[in-house]
């Protein structure tokens, strides 16, 4: 289980969490949403080791995980980043290798390789592209096999399907579902707030770095208040 | 120019160009993935000639160990140079100005610390290839030009190996469009950076090691990294082939011009020309552009 305990977080004057407190159980998909600038790619950062917070702990299964990037790996939470960050001047099957990185033994590189291959066939027929030559959703696509390499036991999803188009969104959905029925442990970090708190056991609604709701994920979705207030949706 | 005069002074062209591409890519391979313009490389280069010329005249009388050995120390100098200039401006995130200003602070600091130091003396390597030349037919080429073409080929050939099939060299490559996220591939980027330097050294200490033997050792000797650093641009700033190639074409068009126009009129042709080929292909000979799709 992955804990965020009253995580406040300053960039430089500014504080961008304020005493945020998430729980993850294992197995489950939790749904974080919110508006722009809400603090969500900043809770993601700050679980990966790549923010430093100012106040309050980020704890798996009680051990507390303020430790550099890397070791966060190690200990099998990986993040898909915002805006997907694929290596660009490499090729497809280079950006897998980069995410299998804390994988020991070629082998077993070569074995999640396929399955990436069988899960997303895309990647397999263009594994010598350039990763800045595939289409926005084959780069979103790569983004999630990079960091499926791993065998990642908590994936922390960012945005996964910012400026995709409908069919393709719903297409990362299934997959997220298909994930996390297999297993996967699953941060959803979304604006495209309905479909993400439908699929959500559990969700928490982020504004100006504070919770102000949390419940089961089609609860929040339907909630007329939260909905209006905080999603900007209107009935 | 005769048609002998034109090969022997194309093969030794080819193999000072070859250190001229070692040069090149030195200085690419850092400016890669910090994207700085790193004059430091040259100062590297300096203590590696001075270096190289202290282990062959005083520990060992062979050219392979004294040459693997500077090497080596060329790596370490490049990491140390690293940790103690570079790191502390990088873990503050202070803008790439800073980088290039000590870069060039250092490159100063080691010409004048050996001028200082050892000025006025000339420091001759000894001569562990005898003069004796090759003959090939009716060729007649430097046997100390051959070896230098060889191993510079090798080291080349090698760190592409590396670049391509390892996954540190991956990483390398991958840290070139962004230094931010293998870190959330579990890689430690510090890590990543201090083999880029060793590399960036090691190739330092080649090319210092070499232009002591085919010049002698001055002070100044690091300003050879002009050459090196004008083949990186001509090649393609980003692109280590790119670089490696123009610095072998350097070297041969300088070596061509000077048996035809001399020594005084061929950096005025070259530089001409150079600025002409930049107006004509700003990226460089196999510059490239890549785009990250929203
Ligand atoms: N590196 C930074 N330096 C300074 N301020 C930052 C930095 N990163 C984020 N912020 C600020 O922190 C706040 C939260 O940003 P964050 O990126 O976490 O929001 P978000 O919820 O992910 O927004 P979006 O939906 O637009 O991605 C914003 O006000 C933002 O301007
Ligand atoms: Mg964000």
């Amino acid at each position: 289980m992955l804990v965020v305990e009253n995580l406040t977080v300053c960039y430089g004057g500014i504080t961008a969490l304020d005493n945020v407190s998430i729980t993850i159980p294992d197995g489950k998909i939790v749904g974080l949403v919110g508006a722009n600038g809400a603090g969500k790619s900043t809770t993601i950062n700050t679980i990966s080791g790549m923010v430093i917070p100012s106040g309050g702990n980020v704890k798996l299964d009680g051990e507390s995980l303020l430790i550099p990037p890397q070791e966060i790996v190690k200990k099998g939470i990986v993040q898909v980043p915002e805006g997907r960050r694929i290596f660009p001047s490499i090729t497809v099957q280079e950006n897998l290798i980069l995410g299998a990185y804390t994988l020991k033994g070629g082998e077993k590189v070569e074995e999640n390789m396929q399955r990436m291959f069988e899960l997303f066939p895309v990647l397999g027929e263009r594994k010598n592209q350039d990763g800045g030559t595939l289409s926005g959703g084959e780069q979103q696509m790569l983004a999630i096999a990079r960091a499926l390499m791993s065998d990642p036991r908590i994936l922390l999803l960012d945005e996964p399907s910012l400026g995709l188009a409908p069919k393709l969104v719903l297409e990362i959905f299934n997959m997220i579902q298909e994930l996390n029925n297999r297993g996967l442990t699953i941060l959803l970090v979304e604006q495209n707030a309905q479909k993400a708190l439908n699929i959500s056991d559990y969700a928490y609604v982020l504004e100006t770095g504070r919770i102000v709701a949390e419940g089961e994920g089609k609860r929040i979705a339907e909630d007329p208040i939260v909905k209006k207030a905080y999603l900007g949706i209107e009935e | 120019m005769n048609l002998n005069i034109f090969f022997q002074q194309l093969i030794n062209g080819i193999s000072l160009g070859g250190v001229y591409a070692l040069m090149a890519v030195g200085f690419g391979i850092i400016f890669n993935v910090l994207k700085f313009s790193n004059f430091s490389h040259g100062g590297v280069v300096a203590i590696c000639a001075y270096l190289g010329y202290f282990l062959a005249t005083r520990v060992a009388g062979s050219l392979w160990i004294t040459l693997l050995a500077t090497t080596l120390l060329g790596g370490v100098v490049g990491v140390l140079v690293e940790k103690l200039v570079f790191r502390p401006i990088r873990i503050k995130g202070r803008p790439l100005t800073y980088f290039f200003v000590n870069s060039i602070t250092v490159a100063m600091l080691v010409q004048q610390f050996f001028s200082a130091l050892w000025g006025y003396d000339y420091y001759p390597y000894p001569e562990f290839i005898k003069k004796t030349a090759l003959h090939i037919g009716r060729l007649v080429v430097s046997k100390t030009y051959l070896m230098m073409l060889f191993i510079s080929a090798l080291v080349l050939l090698g760190l592409t190996l590396f670049l391509r099939k390892t996954k540190q060299g991956i990483a390398i490559r991958a840290a070139s469009s962004d230094i931010w996220t293998p870190s959330l591939m579990g890689i430690n980027t510090d890590f990543i950076i201090s083999i880029t330097f060793f590399i960036a050294g090691v190739l330092a200490g080649i090319t210092g090691y070499f232009l002591g033997m085919t010049y002698t050792v001055t002070p100044f000797i690091g300003s050879f990294i002009l050459k090196g650093i004008i083949a990186a641009i001509v090649g393609g700033m980003g692109s280590l082939t790119g670089g490696g190639i123009a610095g072998v074409l350097l070297g041969v068009v300088e070596s061509l011009l000077i048996a035809e126009l001399g020594a005084a009129v061929t950096p005025i042709v070259i530089y001409a020309g150079i600025i002409i080929l930049l107006l004509v292909r700003p990226q460089g000979i196999a510059g490239k552009l890549y785009t990250i799709k929203a």
